[in-house]
């Protein structure tokens, strides 16, 4: 009898404390969703020219402007992809040459002077990831003048930080052993990176490189709309002459390329593992 | 994988024993070098075909330096503490949580249907989910923009929409990824309990996702972030406005500026993000 | 008399794959504690998985109770499946839940999609939930997470979980594989007075014969699919599990 009522007792217990759990997370929620409501009020309900939006009708009727593919405007579009396509490339091969040092600093068991050098190597990273591509196309814009170079320039910089991170990161983990193996051959430093260190981290690198190609197509496609050329360009201006259908056309041109860039990055990196 | 593909590149170059080996690895090294020279040819064909001025290229260094010094410093300090500009960013910082936000309560149910082991229909579920994250995460953010920003007319609302696009292209690819490397095994407990597909979901997947999905949800609004900085570039409300306003007027000190309060900014939301995400990891 | 019987059962995981299963029958009786032993590969736990269809067989017929397991739509599969506990290998344990939500979890399908998602347990459930515990011996540990306890704590969790779930028949998938031998002679005898106790009878597939030769009354020899031996365990002997064993001696 006694151990009945301690048993009603611990159930009690037990869905007290879970509703009271419930009851916290129920306020929690609440506050965060009177916070989104505010924030929505202020970003989308005041900031939004409602009287030019009008009726539902009038979005749909405006979205149904992009319906349809331009298909005269089609030949026109292989140069500028090709263009895009090429930036993307010559934008990711300048990237590895630049993060070369950065991966050299940055990796904890290879850095020269760590208090110095890798610090410096982390802020190479992190600037070079936290900016975004626009805001990095205008800077080399303005630098260099317009043109497929500034493109190139903003891709190899936008690229250098997750090429060198990563690999940075596959350096730091590599496995120790074969360059035991070949410190104990009787190798020299450059010896040991080359049969030791380099080996390891190539299949990793070459995968994180064509991973970033991919992810610089999508990027070198927009670098027209600030003078880079190539398919932005044509999509700025197809923009500008209000031609909607044209629009569509080069978006979806953007994403056939983008799908091509994905197989061959499957591949390619299929073939390496 | 690296240490099998690390013993094989050292067998095929390692120096001394068996010469005839070498031989034997003719042909597909020929294949090898056969694909580096004809990525030389497509580099070359391409630096020709873009016109790209290789002479401006190497002295372009000195050129930046000059530029920098003569038109971009010192920046404007005094512009980006305006009361104006800093609404502004304030405007930026809700875009970019609420269109993290939004992104990813679409994401999470995309992630759940284009996971390849828990979607609903692996023929029609499956493939339908992944086409729409795909393509969400195809288009440029800044494209995204645009169209919104033709759309709807100039303004946040069109900023948070495209971020919320940008979003469920970017966490819903995640979600997936993180859905598909789950253990199976509770999922297979649970099933054999009866349990619905949708308390499978909330028992025995859910628990396991939690911690990286909250990890992926703070990535998300740090990315969300760095894009909200430049969507206004195009019309779609925040910070971005005023670059592209000061660009086309030429205040080059203010331009550096903004760029710098961006970088300080984007840096800034990295921290946060990266110290949440080290808090939650180590939560568990 | 038979609650459970399986005819002709066949599985293939591919239409081009090699057949698992090649054509399985056997009866199961209301008080038995049926091991199945035999080479790893030789489809034991496919056959077990077949009885709840977390394996979709390609033909044959289970009758389980009357009712035929094959032809049932998913929801009265569903319904089926919570009278049907199941005891894993690996546990199978959500790892980051109490123990009290995942004993809790065996009542899922008896509770309907909101009381689950948001856990609103009726107190008959955490009564009931708290009781199994204590025929676990996990009374102390019901509020710690399922990875705090030892490798022998989580299979009675999994024990306390198909128990929730008001058995007609436990399936145990090489439910001692993971533990020391100790404790899988503990978690063996512990499940066999449980099974007494609840008149459950139990189908459980073992690798350790001298587990199944000590707790189990009936056996069913597989090798690659084929049925090499059924019948009391009284009946096996060393030339027999030779025969069983003789893919893998080789």
């Amino acid at each position: 009898m006694a151990t009945a009522q301690a048993t009603a007792d611990q159930v009690e217990r037990i869905i007290a404390a879970r509703s009271k759990t419930k009851i916290v997370r129920l306020l929690i929620f609440v506050v965060v969703l009177a916070l989104v409501f505010l924030s929505v009020k202020t970003t989308i309900v005041d900031d939004t020219d409602w009287a030019r939006i009008g009726s539902v009708w009038n979005v749909l009727e405006s979205i149904g402007q992009f319906i349809g593919i331009n298909w005269s405007l089609v030949p026109n579009l292989w140069q500028p992809a090709l263009e895009t396509i090429m930036v993307a490339t010559l934008g990711t091969l300048l990237g590895v040459v630049v993060c070369i040092p950065a991966i050299w600093f940055g990796a904890l068991n290879i850095t020269p002077f760590a208090p110095i050098t890798y610090p410096i190597a982390r802020l190479m990273m992190t600037l070079s990831r936290s900016i975004h591509e626009i805001v990095w196309a205008l800077f080399f814009v303005a630098a260099v003048g317009l043109g497929a170079l500034a493109g190139v320039l903003a891709i190899a910089v936008r690229s250098v930080g997750f090429i060198a991170k990563m690999t940075a990161e596959a350096i730091e983990d590599l496995d120790p052993r074969p360059v035991e193996a070949i410190r104990a051959v009787g190798g020299s430093e450059f010896q040991v990176f080359i049969y030791a260190i380099l080996p390891q981290v190539l299949p990793v690198m070459v995968g994180v490189i064509v991973f970033e190609w991919e992810i610089n197509i999508r990027r070198s496609s927009i670098l027209g709309l600030v003078g880079a050329g190539g398919l932005g360009l044509v999509f700025f201006r197809q923009l500008n002459t209000f031609n909607y259908p044209g629009v569509t056309t080069v978006i979806l041109a953007i994403l056939v390329l983008i799908l091509f860039g994905e197989m061959v990055s499957y591949y390619v990196r299929k073939a390496i593992i | 994988m690296a240490v099998s593909t690390a013993t094989q590149a050292s067998s095929d170059t390692k120096p001394a024993p068996p010469r005839e080996w070498r031989r034997f690895k003719f042909p597909e090294s020929l294949y090898r070098w056969g694909g580096v020279l004809l990525a030389l040819v497509f580099v070359s064909y391409s630096i020709i075909y873009l016109n790209i001025p290789l002479d401006r290229f190497f002295n372009m260094f000195g050129r930046v330096g000059q530029l920098v010094a003569d038109r971009y410093y010192p920046p404007e300090i005094d512009y980006v503490l305006e009361p104006d500009y800093l609404a502004s960013v304030f405007d930026t910082i809700q875009m970019s949580y609420l269109g993290a936000l939004f992104g990813m309560l679409m994401a999470v149910p995309l992630g759940w249907f284009g996971s390849y082991n828990m979607t609903p229909s692996r023929r029609f579920v499956y493939p339908v989910a992944r086409l729409v994250t795909m393509s969400a995460r195809a288009v440029h953010e800044t494209i995204w923009a645009i169209l919104f920003v033709t759309i709807l007319g100039f303004g946040m609302m069109a900023g948070v929409l495209a971020l919320t696009m940008f979003c469920i292209g970017f966490a819903g690819k995640l979600f997936a990824e993180e859905i598909e490397a789950i253990d199976m095994g509770p999922v297979e407990a649970l099933r054999a309990t009866g349990a619905s597909e949708l308390n499978v979901m909330a028992y025995a997947v859910f628990p396991q996702v939690r911690v990286a999905f909250t990890g992926i949800g703070i990535y998300t609004w740090d990315v969300a972030f760095r894009a909200a900085t430049v969507v206004g570039f195009f019309g779609a409300g925040g910070m971005g406005w005023y670059l592209k306003r000061n660009i086309l007027q030429i205040e080059t000190y203010r331009v550096s500026a903004i760029l710098v309060s961006i970088i300080v900014l984007v840096l800034i939301a990295e921290g946060i993000s990266a110290w949440a995400r080290a808090r939650v990891a180590k939560a568990k | 008399m038979s609650i459970l019987s399986v005819r002709d059962l066949r599985v293939r995981y591919s239409a081009s794959g090699p057949e698992i299963l090649k054509g399985v029958s056997f009866e199961v009786g209301a008080d038995d504690f049926f091991a199945i032993i035999g080479p790893s590969g030789a489809g034991k736990s496919t056959l077990i998985r077949c009885i709840n269809r977390l394996v979709e067989p390609r033909s044959g017929e289970i009758v389980l109770y009357g009712t035929d397991v094959l032809a049932l739509n998913s929801r009265q599969l569903r319904k089926l499946r919570r009278g049907i506990g199941m005891i894993f290998q690996e546990f199978n344990l959500v790892n980051r839940m109490s123990v009290m939500d995942n004993v809790l979890s065996g009542r899922l399908g008896y509770v309907g999609n909101m009381v689950g998602l948001f856990r609103l347990f009726s107190k008959e459930d955490i009564s009931r939930a708290l009781s199994v515990l204590d025929r676990v011996g996990l009374s102390d540990h019901v509020d710690k997470r399922a990875d705090e306890l030892s490798g022998g704590q989580r299979q009675r969790v999994g024990i306390a979980r198909a128990l929730m779930q008001d058995p007609k028949l436990l399936l145990l998938d090489e439910p001692t594989s993971s533990l020391d031998p100790k404790i899988s002679r503990e978690v063996m005898a512990l499940i066999m007075e449980i099974a007494k106790e609840y008149k459950v009878p139990v189908l459980c597939n073992i690798h350790d014969v001298q587990l199944a030769m000590e707790f189990c009354n009936k056996i069913i020899g597989l090798q690659d699919g084929i049925k090499m031996f059924d019948g009391p365990t009284s009946k096996m002997n060393t030339k027999k599990l030779d025969e069983i064993y003789a893919m893998e001696v080789l």
